[in-house]
């Protein structure tokens, strides 16, 4: 099969040259954790890590994303050794930014890789299609915005997880694609979210027999099981053995936060916010009790813990449950048929759910479903359908994680751009359906991306010239609100789709 | 794809609607017909053949040159935090401050030594409206003298934001037009014009110097281009009105000045004498003018009738005019039309600064280049002004003698882009960010007929890149060697130039003689040009020679921009087909092609 234009490192080459422009761009607080975890990996011995608390910004991914800062510290070391002083707070001299940032692009050459896998593991008809999803991953103005403005290494970690999900596609790689798996986890813990769809697949596709769930395949389950004892013993194993570990879990697990986070994730409890909101004016008329010590926060939901004037209040274990009942729903469907496509289909479904009902959620994590839901959007035109309304949602939910005025430029163009140019592109190449489409959807789908024209403008022009600084939740709730319909609709319909198919 | 009509008048429409239909004829060097494409910037758009409209095309690259121009944008501009003087971008703050808050009598007479107004009136009246505008957002931005030096982060957004916006209205418009205009004249397809309208929009050098460096060159540009743009469309009146806007906007547009005259010129004398096109023509060019300096001129009378004095700092009578003085003799200064007469000659002479020297900085062109063997400042200035008008004229007269006895619309680009080298190379007061005005019509060659082919790309590519690389000195005094590199290996890589590929110099079917002569002479200046950049930053020069990499830059700059000269003017011999056809020969063009 002839070439497909244009080619992943093509895209990968250019994307790299606006990302190294945007160097002196706005770089949040995440940048200093980064530079401060650069520091105490550096200087401190291994045993300190996990206490150590100079800056508020401690040390709270899992030990192989330290040792990951540890073996940058070393290159770090030549270019400024300032930066890897735990007591240099703020450092920001011009090598630690461009150290930094660059960093993010190199270590993102791994999703290049990845993507590259995922394409060269598709074959025939789905190949071009293979390839438009790999460049929608690569230039995702999630990515762009999260990693090489607001500052963090997503791309990396993602990289690894489509890695891992495309050696999954093959019998003879699967061990290793569970294996890197687990690797992921002791780097960034969020993926946990995502593992039981790992759990199952794997059970079900290498640990027993294809033809019967009876007859287990011990050597298999032998090889799988040996090989993450051995990962988790070598990322955790060090702190284990000065008994630190629950010192480490505190660090990881930090159970102590809010239901929503400062802004509100576009996620059902957005949704059930909201709606406590609006209740607060309709309830004297029809006769609710509202919570006074509800009313007189002042944050009314913008900060910090959220308590519900009207509706009942939400405990970290209720979200729990209705995480783990949401997840489980789809990784029934994926015992049942272990093929990589329901896999694909449940790890989605599985960063839906958590998304949706996980506590205290952030919306950067948008992109653990965007990411896998990519994959398998060109599949046909119903998953397609799906995946345009979380598309258009997901992307205009990050936007307020940057809020300078010369980054809104960048950030609203690119996300357009990409949207019309992805979408565009997305709906010349998807198949059409085997089985039928359901035609409101689309018809909601297309009111929905509609609508997000003029919200935009609303929220980052006309706010502020009519109201100024004042009611500045008004433009929050209004894009968490409306992306949470976005993700809710999509989620819906994807559940539909992979029921269905 | 449908076979091209035989009707020679029906095709132009036709090609609106198919994607490839247009250019059957040539597109076989275009790279539609082959299988893969043969540098970067065709692959990015080659899922885009024949599927996407242009309709579909355009907003993408639009936004894609415009998230580039904006991220370039976060780097420093010149004259950030350098006091005393600042930089370019102070001087055009300082002329909005000026513009908004002084009587317009006053604007070319204001505290001189501080940035004085030195454009033509439509950069002072454009100055004007983005002062407005911006007070509306800060008024402290443009506050009179208290605004001086401002790094207020804020306005340097907004100052970038007005870049952007002037040019998305004039340049990348009139661009847009003529790419479209130009390529459907040569016959080029619709996607092949779409590659060559991204490959002109990136130019690495208008982005730096506009978007990085700063200053409003594009909008100047701009009023060129749409000069051109309707000349291409056979609008004489309209062509003569956009350039006297660009000259309007910026003097250097003179550079261009030769070539729409005898452009204009011609057109009405051949075929055949068209005396009411001409007359048409030097009416509108003669109400532009008035146009233009209207409002300075009413403001004046208007500013004198209320008593309001151009020069208020001076006291006693009025100072001589600053050049003319003979006239000074036969002038009433006491009458109505004086301060007129007074405005007028003060904006001329802000304008020309004939006082100045030969060159200001280090510039690549001929003067400076001689002077590193001779130097030049032993001789009166007399002689070397003279010496310099006389090297221009006989530079310039070549292309547009042909322009004017073959004035066609193909032609148009390669005898602007002539012209405008011998202007840069032989001219009186050249500044290094002047290479833009040369590089643009070379660079829109790119829309026309085998725009997109090695050769062409080749020697595009290599007088924007050589470019670029002449401007870094004025880059690097500002920290942006970054942006710099950023964006020249980004168009370097796009369109399949050294140093990221050498593709661009072998090509089956041409003659290898040409094709190895084009290599090693391009082969020598990029290898310079690399070799340079490894010295400049390893090596300090020494003691009595500070000036050396600087030197060097400009003598390498000028030999390479007169390698473009002279392969511009063989183009336009060639292509105007103004020599027998057998001296060109049958191993055409012996060297360029």
């Amino acid at each position: 099969m002839a070439e497909i234009y244009p080619s992943l490192a093509q895209c990968a080459i250019v994307a790299a040259a606006f990302k190294i422009l945007l160097f002196p761009a706005y770089k949040s607080t995440d940048f200093e954790v980064h530079r401060n975890w650069l520091a105490i990996t550096h200087s401190l011995p291994l045993w300190d890590w996990y206490y150590e608390k100079t800056s508020e910004w401690t040390l709270d991914y899992p030990p192989f994303f330290a040792y990951f800062e540890w073996v940058m510290s070393q290159v770090a070391k030549l270019v400024d050794p300032a930066m890897l002083r735990v007591y240099n707070l703020e450092h920001d001299s011009w090598q630690t930014v461009y150290f930094q940032r660059s960093t993010v692009i190199i270590t993102e050459l791994l999703l290049v890789y990845a993507l590259q896998m995922f394409v060269d593991s598709s074959h025939g008809a789905s190949k071009r299609a293979a390839q438009a999803a790999a460049i929608s991953i690569l230039l995702s103005p999630g990515l762009l915005i999260i990693d090489h403005i607001h500052f963090q290494y997503n791309g990396c970690m993602y990289g690894l997880l489509i890695a891992s999900m495309v050696l999954a596609r093959n019998k003879s790689t699967m061990l290793m694609g569970g294996l890197l798996f687990a690797v992921l986890l002791c780097m960034k813990h969020i993926y946990l979210y995502l593992a039981p769809a790992y759990f199952v697949f794997l059970l079900r596709a290498y640990c027993l027999s294809p033809k019967s769930i009876f007859r287990i395949q011990f050597l298999n389950c032998l090889k799988l099981g040996g090989g993450i004892a051995a990962i988790f013993a070598t990322a955790f194993g060090p702190f284990a053995i000065r008994g630190q570990i629950p010192q480490l879990m505190s660090r990881l697990f930090p159970f102590s936060r809010g239901l929503c986070h400062a802004y509100w994730a576009p996620n059902f409890w957005a949704m059930y916010s909201f709606v406590d909101r609006a209740l607060i004016m309709l309830a004297p008329r029809v006769g609710l009790s509202v919570k006074a010590e509800a009313l007189q926060s002042v944050t009314r939901g913008l900060v910090g813990d959220t308590s519900f004037a009207v509706l009942p209040d939400i405990t970290p274990r209720m979200c729990f449950a209705l995480t783990l009942v949401f997840q489980a729903i789809p990784l029934l469907k994926l015992f049942a048929q272990p093929t990589w496509d329901t896999f694909v289909g449940a790890v989605t479904l599985c960063g839906y759910a958590s998304f949706l009902f996980g506590w205290h959620v952030h919306e950067k994590a948008i992109l653990l479903v965007i990411i896998p839901f990519s994959l398998i959007a060109l599949k046909d035109r119903r998953y397609l359908s799906a995946f345009r309304p979380l598309a258009v949602s997901g992307h205009v939910s990050l936007f307020p994680l940057l809020f300078t005025p010369a980054e809104f430029p960048i950030k609203t163009v690119y996300t357009i751009f990409w949207l019309v140019l992805f979408l565009m592109v997305f709906d010349h190449l998807a198949p059409a359906s085997s089985t039928a489409r359901f035609f409101l959807f689309d018809r909601f789908s297309t009111l929905y991306i509609t609508v997000s024209i003029p919200l935009i403008v609303y929220c980052s022009l006309v706010h502020g010239v009519v109201f100024g600084k004042s009611y500045e939740f008004l433009p929050l709730m209004f894009t968490s609100s409306y992306s949470a319909i976005g993700v809710v609709g999509s989620w819906v319909g994807f559940l539909v789709v992979y029921f269905t198919s | 794809m449908a076979a091209p009509s035989p009707s020679p008048h029906k095709p132009r429409r036709k090609a609106k609607r198919g994607g490839n239909g247009a250019s059957v004829l040539n597109a076989h060097d275009q790279g539609i017909h082959s299988r893969t494409p043969s540098f970067p910037l065709a692959g990015f758009l080659w899922p885009a053949r024949g599927v996407a409209s242009e309709w579909e095309l355009l907003p993408l690259i639009l936004m894609a040159a415009g998230l580039f121009r904006w991220a370039a944008g976060l780097w420093g501009y010149s004259g950030f935090e350098k006091p005393p003087m600042f930089g370019d971008y102070e001087a055009q703050r300082h002329w909005m401050e000026i513009t908004t808050q002084l009587p317009i009598s006053q604007w070319y007479f204001h505290d001189l030594q501080w940035w004085g107004l030195d454009y033509p009136p439509l950069t002072a009246y454009h100055s004007w409206l983005c002062g407005k505008i911006g007070a509306l957002i800060n008024p402290t931005w443009f506050a009179l003298y208290a605004s001086r030096g401002s790094n207020d982060p804020i306005l340097k957004i907004f100052m970038r934001a007005t870049v952007l916006v002037s040019e998305y209205l004039i340049y990348v418009p009139a661009v847009v037009v003529f790419v479209r205009r130009f390529s459907r004249l040569s016959g080029v397809a619709t996607w092949t014009s779409s590659v060559a309208l991204v490959a002109i929009l990136m130019q690495p050098a208008t982005i730096l110097i506009d978007h990085v460096h700063f200053q409003y060159n594009t909008v100047m540009l701009g009023f060129v281009t749409a000069s051109m743009s309707s000349m291409l469309a056979g609008r004489y009146l309209w062509a003569a009105v956009f350039f006297v806007a660009a000259l309007g906007f910026k003097q250097m547009a003179l550079y261009y000045a030769f070539s729409v005259f005898a452009y204009l010129l011609g057109n009405c004398l051949f075929p055949r004498v068209n005396v009411s096109r001409l007359l048409g023509i030097a009416a509108v060019t003669a109400v532009s003018f008035a146009l233009l300096v209207a409002p300075i001129v009413i403001g004046t009378l208007y500013d004198a009738a209320r008593g309001i004095d151009s020069r208020p700092e001076l006291d006693g009578p009025p100072p001589p005019l600053p050049i003319f003085q003979g006239i000074t003799k036969y002038l009433d200064t006491d009458a109505i039309y004086y301060p007129i007469v007074e405005q007028l000659v003060q904006m001329v002479h802000r304008i020309f600064p004939f006082a100045r020297g030969l060159f200001e900085d280090k510039v690549a062109n001929f003067w400076c280049a001689l002077n590193v063997a001779i130097k030049l400042k032993k001789y009166p200035s007399e002689l070397l002004q003279r010496g310099a008008l006389l090297a221009t004229v006989a530079s310039i007269i070549p292309p547009n003698l042909i322009l004017f006895f073959r004035p066609r619309k193909l032609l148009l680009p390669l005898a602007f882009a002539t012209t405008a080298w011998g202007f840069f190379l032989f001219s009186y007061q050249v500044h290094e960010k002047s290479v833009l005005l040369p590089l643009m019509p070379m660079t829109l060659l790119l829309a026309g007929n085998q725009g997109l082919t090695k050769n062409m790309r080749a020697w595009v590519g290599f007088a924007n890149l050589l470019g670029c690389w002449t401007m870094f000195p004025l880059l690097q005094r500002v920290d942006l060697r970054v942006p710099y590199a950023v964006l020249t290996l980004l168009w370097a890589f796009l369109l399949g130039l050294p140093p990221t590929s050498l593709s661009a110099y072998f090509e089956e079917g041409s003659s290898l003689w040409s094709q190895w002569t084009t290599f090693f002479v391009h082969g020598f200046f990029y290898l310079a040009m690399g070799l340079w950049h490894v010295f400049e930053a390893t090596l300090t020069p020494p003691p009595d020679k500070p000036d050396l990499w600087v030197v060097a830059n400009v003598g390498v700059g000028a030999a390479g921009f007169s390698l473009c000269y002279l392969w511009c003017l063989w183009r336009l011999v060639v292509e105007s087909e103004i020599l027998p056809q057998k001296w060109v020969g049958k191993g055409t063009k012996p060297k360029t092609q």
